[in-house]
């Protein structure tokens, strides 16, 4: 189907059932809207605030090896349209995310499917975590994190270089057949490079963007707002940059892309899918509305309604530029 | 009997929680830089518990965001009464809004204050805004028939806030002020250091800057009394998930949200060199 015919008025849905479902890297999506990574926790704690079985994937928080104490604090600051973080990575571990999470959500929500963000401080420990997951139910796919700005070693280390990218796509490649998605990082001179970089290493996907380095000042104390000094951005001050760099991978790969980066609409989401984006996550948004995925879902059927548009899926791509 | 875990929040104390659609009834200055906010929010105000919060969208301009976390002063009729201190941006939008303006919370979250039972005697120590919490604290152990003396301490006499709660309520009320202008001219930790040299309290209540949390906490212990704490940090999710406001303890890192923001003074790994919170 053509841009143009996608939004010609003489072929309305008629009735046809709309059909929100998509495809990314080899699963099917209930639904194109996804938590990002670090924003949802593995949902438990959202429970009564959010129906989690109508999320189209859970994307989890970072999980690594061994336990992470994460940063100092202050760890985060809001910043116009929106907030720093630097967290650091704190987690449990693979083990205790397999007995606490993976167990709660198999019980509780075994059919959202679960795509595991992976985190290490080496292409090893990368592999290693995926190894341990391999050994479970319930874990749809991974989301191979080389992106995040808030660690020392690892994290964007690996993802703003195109060698070091494809080194760890390729460790996480060779332990496992599951669906991998890896994500990129938006602090680089080239995107695209480095997405075409993972995607010849094996990855069946990418989602972008992490957040955008920044930082602020406190001009009470003269102190900057983040121990750290420097953290990532995220929020509506990112999307049009996280739009840019989706319409820019989504030209250069043949694997499907998932975007994100400030969405906490409807619309923002059809933006994303338009500009290529087979699927979309929602970040800092669920803290300020816990409801804002399913809110979503709602607001893209309800999108796609109103222009006589029968698959969501024919979003993707089908931004006009002519 | 142990309570059964929440299946939905695991060990979390949010188990309660809901969103609600709140109406401001008044908001009226209280003093310098304090304000006093009466929202009509029967489902939290019904379930709200002494030393939680409520996590609060204020702003009506969609270039800040966040929500921003309060401790619930008082609760009665449906209503909340949330005292907050403008610091930032945020408490600045809160001392400008207006009656039957709409907002929306998250609450009733965290752990509050435990009231053991047998309790005869406590001391409630409040430094500034560290009032907020303990004034739905003072009504509660009152109605139990537990005895409370508050030691409140302000820069000057006009910004010791909730006095007039606490002289209803408590037996016995201590201030102390930078400036002399009411009670004590000093620090709060004078007066509970002679407190608990007195003897006679089987439990410490304290809220306030931390260096005031950490030495009242300090004093507890040496008096062998225990000690509750109730500490402020930053959050964005305010239900456990965005790992924003960790506070060390000697049980790993905790969240101020669900594990907190009161702690048994003893688990508290105390750094005070945190930079207060400017939200």
């Amino acid at each position: 189907m053509s841009p143009r015919s996608l939004l010609g008025t003489d072929q309305g849905s008629g009735g046809a059932a709309l059909d929100l479902s998509v495809r990314i890297a080899g699963l099917t999506l209930a639904n194109p809207v996804l938590t990002a990574s670090g924003t949802f926790a593995s949902g438990r704690e959202y429970a009564g605030l959010v129906d989690l079985d109508r999320v189209g994937a859970i994307v989890t928080k970072g999980v690594s090896l061994e336990p992470w104490a994460g940063n100092p604090s202050p760890r985060i600051a809001e910043t116009a349209s929106g907030m720093l973080n630097s967290i650091g990575l704190q987690n449990p571990g693979v083990e205790a995310f397999i007995a606490k999470d993976l167990t709660w959500l198999a019980a509780h929500h075994p059919d959202v499917p679960v795509i595991v963000n992976v985190s290490g401080h080496t292409c090893a420990e990368y592999a290693r975590v995926i190894e341990r997951l391999e050994e479970t139910e319930g874990v749809a796919g991974y989301e191979v994190n080389i992106s995040c700005p808030n660690v020392e070693h690892g994290g964007m280390a690996f993802g703003t270089d195109r060698y070091a990218a494809a080194e760890v796509t390729s460790a996480c490649r060779a332990a496992t057949g599951r669906p991998l998605v890896v994500k990129l990082s938006p602090n680089v001179t080239d995107v695209a490079e480095i997405a075409r970089a993972v995607e010849d290493a094996g990855a069946d996907c990418v989602s972008l963007i992490n957040t955008l380095l920044g930082m602020a000042v406190d001009t009470e104390t003269f102190r900057p707002m983040l121990a750290r000094v420097v953290g990532g951005l995220s929020g509506p001050a990112i999307k049009p940059v996280a739009l840019r760099m989706v319409w820019q991978v989504a030209g250069a790969v043949d694997v499907p892309v998932i975007g994100m980066g400030g969405i906490r609409d409807a619309r923002d989401a059809a933006e994303f899918m338009l500009a290529g984006a087979t699927a979309v996550a929602v970040g800092t948004a669920n803290f300020v509305d816990p409801a804002t995925v399913t809110h979503i879902v709602d607001g893209l059927a309800e999108f796609c309604r109103t222009r006589g548009i029968v698959r969501v899926a024919d979003l993707t791509g089908a931004l006009v530029t002519d | 009997m142990r309570m059964p875990m929440c299946e939905a929040c695991g060990d979390s104390g949010n188990r309660d929680m809901a969103v609600e659609h709140v109406v401001v009834r008044s908001n009226d200055r209280v003093c310098e830089g304090v304000g006093l906010m009466v929202l009509e929010a029967p489902a939290t105000a019904s379930k709200v518990r002494p030393g939680q919060f409520v996590h609060l969208r204020i702003a009506s301009d969609r270039e800040f965001m966040l929500r921003r976390p309060f401790s619930v002063h008082r609760a009665h009729g449906g209503t909340l009464e949330i005292l907050y201190q403008v610091l930032g941006r945020g408490t600045r939008a809160m001392s400008l809004t207006q009656r039957e303006d709409r907002m929306d919370l998250i609450g009733p979250l965290g752990h509050g204050w435990d009231i053991p039972d047998g309790l005869t005697h406590a001391l409630l120590v409040a430094g500034g805004l560290g009032a907020a919490p303990l004034g739905m604290l003072a009504e509660e152990l009152a109605r139990r028939g537990v005895a409370a003396t508050v030691v409140m301490g302000a820069p000057t006499g006009e910004r010791l806030v909730a006095r007039d709660l606490f002289e209803r309520v408590a037996r016995r009320v201590e201030a102390c002020t930078d400036d002399g202008s009411a009670g004590e001219k000093g620090f709060v930790t004078v007066a509970t250091h002679r407190l608990l040299d007195e003897g006679g309290f089987d439990m410490v209540y304290a809220c306030g800057p931390e260096v005031m949390a950490k030495a009242v906490a300090g004093q507890a212990f040496e008096a062998g009394v225990a000690c509750q704490v109730s500490l402020e940090r930053l959050m964005a999710c305010g239900i456990g998930v965005c790992l924003s406001c960790v506070v060390a303890t000697v049980n790993g890192q905790k969240r101020a949200c669900v594990d907190g923001p009161v702690f048994d003074a003893r688990e508290v790994s105390w750094d005070v060199s945190e930079i207060p919170p400017r939200h």
